[in-house]
């Protein structure tokens, strides 16, 4: 048998273990996320927007260079590994017959000069990773694997070290096809190695140390952090695509097959299958705990360690579920929510988004916490006890602090508000007031400045006093689904009935509830938040505005900035009532008041998230700190106060409000 | 005749219950009035109904804890059985809880939180609404009424009258009766006077300025007969315990007065106390919203308003 013929069958045996390795461990993944329930919202529609994320987020790693430095040291690897990627099959055709290569594309000089070049962006790349890990050492990466970090940055070095001493060799040796100038770090190496039987022989153990590796390396992959290697792309294609602030429904119709219904994650049969292939690719890299304001403040929560918890589980009771499906007996296994500290970690969530939007490859950490406190309320009946009273005050008197649904309307009072009554004529725009705007004596004025702006300005509008109720939203973000879809259901019916097209909502919570969560149970209206119209007034000139020499920060609602996109309305009428100044974290990368996720009914069991963003907001010296919900207003105006600051704060409705009286 | 569901702790007659029997006697309009009590104690109690204008006490054996649906289920069978012209229970949890039941069984119209209720073919009822903010008139129809009357709607009036007859039946359950009942009961009270029991709490907001501040109102509440309570902002400063925390997402307080110091009256706060009976604010700033939901209010230093409160309290009691 001659060299070639040996080496043909070692490889192949070699082949088929790795391939062995994997395929067993790829297809328990592929079971694993079979068995996933559906997903409630539409996940393989709109193409042209999933092949553009698809393109952006994974090809154009858009997410990563958020962080510029670590971005650029990831990019490196992964176009690296993209433009390497045929060398792989070179080497393995090398394996069999040193003379021969991948037809054309073997003998180019241009390519030899590419693999070079990315050979050392790789090896650049694993640098700049070691710096960070080793030197930089960021809190993001606490709690993350990190052994197995060093391990997969050590392999990769193997992997692309032996390729350039591979080609190298193949130089000192004249089998290189291509003009050995076009590979300068290769050629540069070559001096390295004689040319004699020593070098003969390198060459060889150098090929099959490279291969060896790579076959390796795939056995290794599917049982490591480093899986995100398959899952990534397929996990991004099928993110959301559209209002990133809207939950996904649970279905309580009688007709639901049985093996469809869930009440959020109990067990890990509950699971839907995205989010199995969100905790499959996620790297342990951390960016989400970085921005989590629940982290930051010292709380139990870190975005990444629920999604490694979910994870963990997965592996460890998922296999059980198959094999009890498999035998046909029921699987009766542990809660998700009891595993490590997933429990304490779902209630500590505001829901503010700020790991979704930052995962590089769109984990949606949100849907799980919100499944899992779905269980708790609706199953369990286990959740944080302070919080009963806002269900309950939801539940029966239609707002969350109990106050009597007559008593709607009282902030309007001689303000010549138009409240519409059954069979009225449908205003140009309905104002949505909101229970907050409503009831709290502090938002109240919120709705009053709003009220007269609109008045000023001569806009059509009404509100629907004491018709209006709850949107649900803090009982929705709390797990009850069950209230959030009657109050759904009753508000669509109201809204329907009195012909209602425009919506002006001043609570950022109600305006995402009402234009993102709404079209689910029938109601589609055109939902504008109260700083988009009153910006608009003022762009078309119905509000003049004169503007004053205080200094003004503009605080993001996450629901409004992150989730909705609301960046630039607030900040147009924050320029023209004063001078505006930004805060560190602003727009997209804002950080919670503290209030979202229900947390506005909730305590809090370590330092306080308001006074935390209290500190950065008095940082910038600003007189005044504009807001533009209700429930920022309460959360960083008793931040102020605890905080002892002297800060104002106040709606940029309430601002914009003043600055007109001072005008007239 | 009419049918009164009574509820009671051990034997011991409940309030609420007693005043639905005083509603229930007063639609029967002469008529008999029946009762129906279930649970351990209930065959002592019975004859004490008399009192109240009950001719015949019906005694549901029903063995192990409270069950709603199968408390619902001897209701709803006593009621197949004596055709009453309406079953009338306390607007309790409970009483609401087992006439809704016992409404679905019988295929019968249930009203609840009536404070008032003329018979009829279609019975008239007045009942409270939204939280109390909202009286309705309602025309209830149907063969089986069913009324639960609001608590201290209608004050207990006795009847001259003996003891009650005592008859006991074995309602038939069936097994998704007992699916639901108590397995666990939890005591809350950690003894002594408890928040959301006292008839007066002083509270001290952020406004009492340290932990020792609330020395002064530890004073005040203790010369009252009352106990200390205080806001959020307090117990995020560490000054209190959570446990001593009135407001939405702390204690639900109702006392006969309510003081207030140094407390903003944020929304949250608000919802805590909006059970209290009087309200004395103390604070020093005119424009704090709790002096808009008061029923006195003294503007100024609570470290000096308070002790003199107290010296004052002194003086009235020695003289």
């Amino acid at each position: 048998m001659s060299a070639g013929v040996l080496s043909a069958l070692a490889l192949l045996a070699a082949l088929a273990v790795s391939g062995g390795l994997f395929a067993r461990r790829a297809l328990l993944l592929v079971r694993l996320v079979q068995m996933g329930k559906p997903s409630g919202i539409e996940r393989a529609d709109a193409v042209p927007d999933r092949l553009r994320q698809e393109a952006t987020v994974v090809l154009g790693q858009r997410k990563l260079f958020q962080k510029l430095v670590p971005g650029l040291m990831h990019a490196f690897i992964f176009w690296g590994f993209l433009a390497l990627f045929p060398t792989i099959v070179i080497a393995m055709i090398g394996i069999v017959d040193r003379e021969a290569t991948i037809p054309w594309l073997g003998e180019q000089g241009w390519f030899a000069l590419l693999v070079d070049v990315f050979a050392v962006l790789v090896l650049i790349g694993i640098g700049i990773a070691l710096w960070i890990r080793k030197v930089v050492r960021p809190s993001r990466f606490e709690g993350s694997h990190l052994g197995e970090a060093d391990l997969i940055l050590a392999w990769i070095t193997g992997i692309v070290v032996t390729l350039l001493l591979w080609h190298a060799a193949r130089i000192a040796l004249s089998l290189n096809e291509y003009g050995a100038a076009w590979s300068p770090v290769a050629n540069l190496l070559s001096g390295l190695f004689g040319d004699g039987d020593v070098t003969e022989a390198l060459e060889r153990v150098l090929v099959w140390a490279h291969v060896l590796l790579i076959l390796g390396f795939l056995a290794y992959l599917p049982r490591s952090k480093h899986l995100h290697i398959f899952t990534a792309a397929i996990n991004v294609y099928f993110g959301r695509t559209r209002a990133r602030g809207r939950l996904e429904p649970l279905r309580f119709d009688e007709d639901l097959p049985e093996e469809e219904m869930r009440f959020g994650i109990g067990t890990v049969e509950d699971l839907t299958w995205k989010q199995m292939v969100d905790s499959m690719s996620c790297t342990e890299c951390g960016r989400c705990q970085e921005v989590c304001p629940a982290w930051a403040t010292g709380k139990t929560l870190s975005p990444k360690l629920l999604i490694m918890g979910v994870r963990d589980h997965l592996f460890a009771e998922g296999p059980l579920a198959l094999a009890a499906r498999a035998s046909g007996e029921a699987y009766d296994g542990p809660l998700v929510a009891a595993s490590s500290d997933l429990e304490e970690m779902a209630w500590d969530c505001v829901t503010c988004g700020a790991c979704v939007r930052e995962c590089p490859v769109n984990i949606e950490h949100v849907d799980h916490i919100l499944d899992l406190r779905r269980h708790l309320v609706m199953v369990e009946s286990r959740f944080p006890g302070e919080a009963e009273p806002m269900l309950r005050d939801v539940e029966r008197q239609s707002n969350p602090w109990g106050k009597p649904q007559s008593e709607r309307a009282a902030w309007a009072e001689g303000l010549g508000v138009r409240v519409l009554a059954p069979g009225d004529a449908v205003p140009e725009v309905l104002y949505w007031v909101g229970c907050a705007a409503s009831f709290d004596e502090r938002a109240r004025t919120t709705a009053q400045s709003t009220a007269k702006l609109m008045q000023a300005a001569g806009v059509d509008f009404a509100i629907l006093g004491p018709r209006e109720a709850c949107n649900g939203d803090p009982a929705r973000r709390m797990g009850n689904e069950y209230v959030f879809q009657a109050y759904a259901e009753q508000n669509v019916a109201t809204l329907n009935e009195a012909g209602v097209r425009k919506i002006v909502a001043s609570c950022p919570h109600c305006f995402n509830t009402l234009a993102n969560e709404y079209p689910d149970f029938g109601g589609a209206y055109e939902v504008v938040h109260h700083t988009e119209m009153l910006a608009e007034l003022v762009r078309e000139g119905r509000l003049s505005p004169a503007a004053s020499e205080q200094t003004i920060t503009y605080h993001d609602s996450c629901y409004l900035a992150r989730h909705n996109d609301v960046l630039a309305p607030p900040r147009e009428l924050a320029a023209a009532v004063g001078k505006p100044i930004e805060m560190e974290r602003s727009g997209k990368r804002t950080f919670c008041c503290g209030a979202g996720g229900a947390h506005m009914w909730m305590e809090e069991n370590a330092r306080p998230i308001n006074e935390e963003r209290v500190r950065e907001a008095a940082a910038t010296g600003a007189e005044t700190l504009a807001v533009a919900c209700p429930f920022c207003t309460v959360m960083l105006d008793d931040g102020v106060q605890s905080t002892g600051g002297s800060m104002r704060v106040a709606d940029v409705a309430t601002l914009l409000a003043e600055a007109i009286e001072t005008d007239g | 005749m009419v049918l009164a569901y009574v509820e009671h702790a051990a034997g011991e007659l409940d309030e609420l219950s007693l005043q639905a029997l005083t509603l229930a006697r007063g639609y029967a309009g002469g008529e008999l009035l029946d009762a129906v009590m279930i649970g351990p104690g209930a065959a002592d109690a019975a004859p004490a109904l008399g009192e109240y204008g009950v001719t015949t006490v019906h005694v549901a054996q029903i063995e192990g804890s409270f069950a709603p649906q199968g408390y619902a289920r001897a209701v709803a069978e006593l009621t197949g059985r004596l055709s009453p012209a309406a079953v009338v229970a306390a607007g309790s949890d409970r009483g609401n809880e087992i006439l809704a039941h016992a409404a679905v069984m019988t295929g019968g119209v249930l009203a609840a939180n009536c404070v008032r209720a003329t018979p009829g073919d279609a019975a008239e009822v007045t009942r409270v609404r939204w939280g109390g903010s909202l009286l309705e008139e309602a025309r209830v129809h149907g063969a089986v009424k069913l009324l639960t009357v609001a608590p201290h709607a209608v004050a207990i009036e006795t009847a001259a009258a003996g003891a009650a007859a005592v008859e006991t039946f074995t309602p038939e359950l069936r097994d998704e009766d007992l699916v639901a009942r108590i397995s666990e009961r939890v005591d809350t009270s950690t003894g002594g006077l408890s928040l959301a029991e006292a008839p007066v709490v002083v509270s001290g907001g952020r406004g009492v300025g340290s932990s020792e501040g609330f020395g002064v109102l530890e004073e005040l509440a203790g010369l009252l007969g009352g106990v200390v309570g205080c806001s959020r902002a307090v117990t995020s400063a560490g000054w209190r315990p959570h446990t001593d925390q009135v407001g939405q997402t702390g204690t639900k307080i109702s006392p006969e007065l309510y003081i207030p110091c140094g407390i903003s009256g944020a929304t949250q706060h608000m919802a805590g106390c909006k059970g209290a009976k009087k309200i004395l604010a103390i604070n020093a700033d005119p424009d704090a919203a709790i002096l808009a939901s008061a029923d006195y209010a003294v503007v100024g230093d609570l470290s000096e308003i308070v002790p003199a409160i107290t010296a004052e309290l002194r003086k009235v009691r020695e003289a």
